[in-house]
């Protein structure tokens, strides 16, 4: 079989041979070599992947055992609702994920179109929390160890960009795109470009249901001690809040900050918020001071030449014994580094992934794939599942700290 | 006999120096390390030359024109090739085991050493004999174990002292140790040539020239010490001396020779050791060339504009600012790269590094006098930090 | 100068001479048809313009810091920035060697010609992923060259931080370009080993490959599993000079031998990447140019494995003297022991191979023999820098440069060019001159041992490296190494031209000018579009027996026995029933 193939030498069009179908590369002889080069050739991309994380994870994991009392403090600024919230659409996006791959086998295309919208959605959804919980932490000044500039007594800066409306603006526009294309094609009553256009723009507005929901969840989000906690302690003028208001651009986001703050009224009774309080209360007067006064005892120490040496070890000797205090830049900022670094990259893996899943749903709209070409649906499935899993580790990691 | 290996491999033979094949052996360590050193030596030509040989032999002999056949296609011989794969493995045990056991007695540490602390900084080294004195120049006690305890103010660096056989990284944000114990005291030069290099500097006007001399400023031989993880423009200019005094006392008189400006110093001769030993001539020129800081030249009562885009007067207090916090006021055009000297310069210190940047400036207010200095009087000499 | 005849009567089997329309190199025409190519071939000489350019050009650059060693205070670059200009310099070499020529050079110039070719297949298994590291392969020259125009880079080629965190040059641009490459490293790595894993044909068991293409699979492992570490680390670094994450940086925190145990994590498996498929080209030179069998072919294939697992575990040792415990010291030093017994394997074996056989002291033997000495030399000094105690002594100082040098240069660069003169006719169709070829073998080994036989001497004597200044006494050997480097570039230089000349005036090669008996030499010279016409029958890749001199056509021939229409024996009588 092999060598009536290559018969034709120097020309390589699709058609060149009769038992050659359309979807079969020319250097492949059978559709099964090509599935199970794709297959081997994605799973090799996902361990790339893997140890791609891998490097971050062991960031995590030094940094962790350096300081543990910094990634506990520092978790308890994440709402865990959000996170949990977005660990379920996940799951459930790699639910229809799976089934999207078993339709493609199946040859059931309008369901096939429909799974990877689902996927797609909840993608959308993920990442629109996502920006609520970013642009809320960009907001109080949590941010990697050099720009770190939170402040307890004034968690929430005035001024400042709108960060959720910068983050949601390509977002805005991609709606707006697809709309358009959806209007156009609806006039122009070109069959395709519906059917594509009208998966797409329900997947781009589903981005919004995540900036709502997240902004819901937020509001409500009595987990978050340390920030309540942080209301509660500085000294909370409304007039601050005005100004917060004032540029949100979504109504929603006007009662969040109000429900917030008598959130905190109710956290401040709770009394398992206590020993947080009594921390950044002593940070809230003494950080600088502290530092200083830290500076100068070893400063002496030097001048008088008894260096306070351990013998015993190089490693031992690293500058870890950290007073129990980590609200400071270098300290908090390393958790959120991680913290950034890792949801990040994740979050591009995200986009990476709808940008395929996007080309794959116009593929299926096409109906390219049938039982013995679904290739690219199986491959882009595996990579879902692992951006899901990587989450699924994120997420304890980084949320459930205690 | 296998120390003497390497000697022997050496192009031209030991008459030659430039062509010695190790720096002289002057602490414990070396001679181990050597001694390992010509065993591994040995070791690699005992395998490199009967492969070497086998190699051109072959070649030659089993040289053949073009579509003779070979004598054997013999594919394999599975004895042989385990044997070889094993045999090695022996000779690379015992050599690990040798490595390693030097190894530990390299970084463990004899209780009761002697104690130096070593800064590293862009691009110099400051050793701290405690009570305050600090000095570019590393002293030792021969046979004594000394244990340097050492730190970085910037990047990483390393501390090479090839005579010792020993070096360690100083890593910023940790602190690293190291220790060795001299077996050989440095010479003193005799006092004709000591006298004269110190005229000669005097003339010259210039720091003191160890590579010209070959000795130190008190008369001493010394060995090398280098840095050796790369850490930017002059990283080979990072280099220091090492001495080796005979006696605890002998190095005690040096210690408090160089602690303090004397009685008979001007602040002004003080500022300009200063300025050479402490490394301050790496980044400030004196003849107004830009190096990674500005130039002392006109420096002083100059208005000085900033990285922020304000403008400070060079006074006293902005120099004292500029060493104690260099970050603080960056000159614009320049990076912040300068580290603090918080705790490493008596007031007297750096009072006198002040004195010396005014002298090189044609724009000192003469009607600033130096009284305004409560440290300009004597008393302040062998004064250390509070 | 011939012995060989070809039996009367044997059916020769050659495929002659391919048509214009069937070489691959004039099948199709205009730039455009290179420019998006799928084809492996051209791909992989693309691969090979690009990776010798970036050759020179560090080479230009290495000739700069060994003219300015020539004298103890500098002196090629002078001027107050005389420091930065050669730390800026010496960078740019590391930087562009490794990234740019090294760890592409076989894997991605000889590899993407040869492993669809030696494997019998039509292509690699993602035509389209490998002319897309092809041209990340560009984007990252391209960052390369604008981190040079820009405001240089002076960290070295390893962005050890805090110093990468903390210089004003354009760390970010290089790092991106780094990372960019490293993408393409994967992508090729990815190919070759589906490629391998999926696209063998009926015949061509794992144990019937060429030994090439065992060392392309190990190095593909390396490529693919080491590279991503590679890829977060500087992701990492850029993160920590434009956000300050005080992850590597100690200013905020941050631990800077963490970035050196990411790095190495990567950069030392990456040494393997740059010498396992040198490892792959010697074993087929040795064994095609002595016309006998490989010798422990099972044994060699699996040395390649063990040193790609191995190199995993040995990272730590270039930070024998950075801050580790002495426990994980001792360690990392006995692992690294265990991966020299891999590679004197090897050099035992080719060593066996010539033993007996018929040697041709061609060009590409020549440059393998010469590989063998050189490579043995770098191998056996890395002894001095595993066992613990002498690299103390030696860690950072010439010693290690002489010592990479003769890994990398002596035998990478040497097994490349070996390579590239053993696959050149069939690359291109021609023949080069045997005497200017085997002139510059002499000259590149003459000139390279003068170059860095001296490094190991200034080492040993405690000469620090990336000096841009040294002490008076060391100057003599330096003076003697840069005269070696100016005689290794000649050297280059005339081999460089040699293969040019042939291009234009040289003679058309046959289809098997050397005797080899892989699949590549029995498709034409240069291959046709489809590598085969019919899918080739896969036999023996070291079975010289059959394959014979042709000296009218100055060729060499497989040959088959007679083939007789009758066959011998009739059964005596038809079987009972």
């Amino acid at each position: 079989m092999a060598g009536e193939e290559t018969n034709s030498g120097g020309d390589h069009d699709h058609d060149h041979d009769h038992d050659h179908p359309p979807f079969l590369a020319h250097h492949f002889d059978t559709p099964e070599q090509q599935f199970d080069s794709g297959k081997l050739g994605i799973w090799l991309f996902l361990v790339t992947e893997i140890l791609f994380f891998g490097g971050m994870f062991c960031a995590y994991a030094i940094f962790r055992m350096l300081r543990p009392e910094v990634f506990e403090g520092c978790s308890q600024f994440l709402n865990t609702k959000l996170g949990a919230i977005n660990t379920g659409v996940l799951l459930f996006s790699s639910l229809t994920m799976a089934w999207a791959v078993r339709c493609s086998q199946t040859e059931e295309h309008k369901k096939l179109t429909g799974m990877l919208a689902a996927t797609l959605s909840c993608a959308m959804i993920f990442l629109g929390v996502k920006a609520i919980e970013y642009s809320h932490k960009w907001h109080m000044g949590l941010l990697p160890a050099g720009l770190f500039s939170y402040d307890p007594n004034h968690p929430h800066h005035e001024g400042g960009p709108n960060y959720l409306l910068w983050i949601c603006m390509p977002f805005i526009l991609i709606a707006i795109g697809t709309i358009l294309w959806l209007v156009i094609s609806l006039i122009r009553g070109n069959k395709f470009h519906i059917a594509c256009a009208k998966p797409l723009t329900v997947v781009a507005l589903s981005f919004f249901a995540g900036v709502g929901l997240g902004t819901y969840l937020e509001s409500g989000g009595s987990e978050s001690h340390a920030v309540a906690g942080a209301h509660a302690d500085g000294d909370h003028a409304s007039g601050e809040h005005a100004g917060d208001d004032a540029h949100d651009h979504d109504g929603d986001h006007a009662d969040h900050d109000h429900a917030h703050s008598s959130a905190a009224q109710l956290a401040m009774e709770d009394s398992g918020d206590l020993d947080v309080l009594e921390h950044l209360a002593s940070d809230a007067t003494n950080t600088g001071l502290k530092d200083d006064v830290a500076a100068r005892v070893r400063q002496s120490e030097e001048a008088s030449g008894s260096f306070a040496y351990n013998t015993s070890d190089d490693a031992a000797n690293t500058i870890n014994d950290v007073e129990r205090e980590f609200l400071t830049p270098s300290r908090a900022g390393v958790f959120f580094s991680i913290y950034y670094c890792m949801t990040g990259v994740h979050a591009i893996h995200i986009l990476a992934g709808i940008a395929v899943l996007v080309w794959l749903l116009i593929r299926s709209v096409r109906q390219d794939f049938n039982r013995q070409y679904f290739g690219p649906v199986d491959y882009v499935g595996l990579y879902w599942h692992l951006v899901d899993l990587i989450w699924i580790y994120l997420f304890p990691l980084l949320y459930l700290i205690r | 006999m296998f120390a003497m290996l390497p000697g022997a491999f050496s192009l031209l033979g030991d008459q030659f120096k430039d062509y010695a094949w190790f720096p002289e052996q002057a602490s414990t360590f070396a001679e181990t390390n050597d001694w390992l050193y010509g065993v591994i030596t040995f070791i690699c030509f005992l395998f490199f030359i009967p492969i070497a040989g086998l190699l051109f032999y072959f070649a030659i002999r089993y040289r053949k024109p073009k579509g003779a056949k070979a004598e054997s296609q013999v594919a394999h011989n599975t004895k042989v090739e385990l044997i070889w794969s094993i045999a090695p493995s022996f000779v690379l045990i015992a050599l690990f085991y040798l490595g390693a056991r030097a190894y530990l007695d390299i970084r463990t540490v004899p209780e009761g050493s002697y104690e130096i602390g070593v800064q590293a900084f862009k691009w110099g080294w400051t050793m701290d004999y405690g009570r305050g004195t600090y000095n570019p120049e590393l002293h030792l006690v021969v046979n004594e174990p000394t244990k340097l305890t050492m730190k970085s103010s910037d990047v990483i660096h390393s501390l090479y002292i090839p005579a010792f056989r020993a070096k360690k990284d100083i890593v910023p944000g940790r602190y690293n140790y190291m220790w060795f114990q001299p077996t050989v005291a440095s010479e003193k030069v005799s006092e004709e040539e000591l006298a004269k290099a110190t005229q000669w500097t005097k003339e010259s006007g210039q720091g003191w020239n160890y590579e010209k001399w070959q000795f130190t400023e008190h008369g001493y031989r010394f060995f090398d010490l280098y840095c050796t993880e790369y850490c930017g423009t002059n990283h080979s200019e990072m280099q220091t001396v090492v001495v080796v005094h005979e006696t605890q006392e002998e190095l005690d008189a040096w210690i408090k020779e160089v602690s303090a400006r004397g009685s008979d110093v001007t602040p002004e001769a003080w500022g300009k050791l200063l300025y050479e030993r402490r490394g301050c001539q790496g980044c400030h020129s004196l003849d107004g060339s830009k190096l990674s800081g500005p130039s002392y030249k006109d420096a002083y009562g100059s208005k000085r504009k900033l990285q922020t885009g304000e403008e400070v007067l060079f006074d006293e207090n902005y120099v004292r600012e500029s060493i104690i916090n260099p970050k603080a006021k960056v000159a614009e055009g320049y990076a912040p790269v300068m580290p603090s000297f918080k705790g490493q310069l008596s007031d007297d210190d750096i009072y006198s590094i002040t004195e010396f940047i005014k002298t090189q400036s044609s724009n000192t207010p003469v009607a600033t006098p130096a009284t305004t200095q409560p440290a300009a009087d004597e008393s302040a000499a062998g004064e250390t930090k509070e | 100068m011939s012995a060989g005849s070809i039996p009367s009567g044997a059916q020769i089997r050659d495929p002659g001479y391919p048509t214009h329309s069937e070489n691959y190199l004039t099948n199709s025409k205009g730039i455009m048809s290179w420019i998006f190519t799928l084809d492996h071939k051209r791909i992989g000489v693309m691969y090979l313009i690009g990776v010798t350019c970036a050759f020179a050009f560090a080479g230009l650059l290495a000739l700069a810091i060994r003219l300015h060693l020539l004298s103890p205070d500098g002196a090629m670059f002078k001027g107050e920035n005389a420091n930065n200009i050669y730390n800026q310099v010496f960078t740019l070499h590391g930087a562009v060697m490794v990234f740019l020529f090294i760890i592409p050079s076989i894997p991605a110039a000889l590899g993407n010609f040869l492993v669809p070719v030696m494997l019998g297949a039509k292509d690699v298994a993602f035509p389209r992923l490998n002319l897309c590291s092809f041209y990340l392969w560009m984007i990252g020259a391209v960052f390369f060259l604008m981190a040079l125009l820009g405001s240089q880079l002076d960290t070295g080629w390893t962005f050890y931080t805090p110093y990468s965190t903390t210089t004003d040059t354009s760390v970010i641009a290089a790092t991106m370009g780094a990372f960019i490459l490293g993408f393409s490293s994967i992508f090729t790595g990815l190919n070759f080993i589906v490629t391998i894993n999926t696209m063998r044909p009926p015949g061509m068991t794992w144990f019937r490959m060429p030994l090439f293409l065992w060392a392309t699979y190990a190095t593909s492992i390396i490529q693919v599993l080491a590279t991503p570490v590679l890829g977060i680390t500087l992701l990492l670094l850029i993160a920590e000079r434009t956000m300050h994450i005080g992850i590597f940086d100690p200013e905020y925190n941050g631990d800077p031998v963490t970035f050196q145990h990411f790095f190495w994590f990567y950069s030392h498996p990456a040494v393997y990447i740059m010498i396992l498929p040198a490892f792959g080209v010697i074993s087929d030179l040795i064994s095609v140019h002595s016309h006998k069998r490989i010798f422990g072919y099972r044994f060699i294939a699996y040395s390649s494995i063990a040193i790609a697992l191995l190199g995993f575990l040995v990272w730590g040792h270039h930070m024998f003297t950075a801050g580790m415990s002495s426990l994980t010291t001792i360690i990392f030093s006995a692992l690294t022991f265990t991966v020299s017994v891999p590679s004197a394997i090897k050099v035992f074996n080719w060593l066996a191979t010539m033993y007996k056989g018929s040697i041709s002291l061609t060009t590409p033997m020549c440059y393998a023999i010469s590989f063998i000495f050189l490579f043995t030399i770098g191998g056996l000094t890395g002894l001095h820098l595993g066992t613990l105690a002498t690299d103390l002594h030696l860690h950072d100082t010439y010693f290690v440069v002489a010592h990479f040098h003769y890994v990398m240069v002596g035998g990478t660069l040497v097994a490349f060019i070996g390579g590239v003169f053993h696959w050149w006719p069939k690359m291109f169709g021609k023949m080069y001159s045997e005497l200017f070829g085997r002139l510059s073998c002499l000259i590149v080994f003459l000139g390279f041992n003068l170059t860095f036989l001296p490094q190991f001497v200034l080492g040993s004597r405690g000469m620090p490296r990336r000096y841009a200044t040294y002490d008076p006494e060391f100057q003599s050997l330096h003076v003697m190494s840069t005269y070696g480097a100016l005689l290794l570039g000649v050297g280059l230089t005339v081999a460089l031209f040699t293969l040019l000349y042939s291009l234009i005036w040289g003679k058309r090669a046959p289809a098997n000018p050397w005797g080899g008996a892989t699949l590549e030499w029995h498709c034409t010279s240069p291959p046709p579009f489809y590598n085969f016409e019919r899918a080739p029958s896969v036999g023996d890749p070291y079975e010289f027996g059959n394959v014979e001199w042709d000296s009218e056509d100055e060729r060499y021939v497989s040959t088959e026995p007679e083939r007789k229409l009758v066959p011998d024996e009739q059964p005596s009588e038809v079987p009972a029933h």
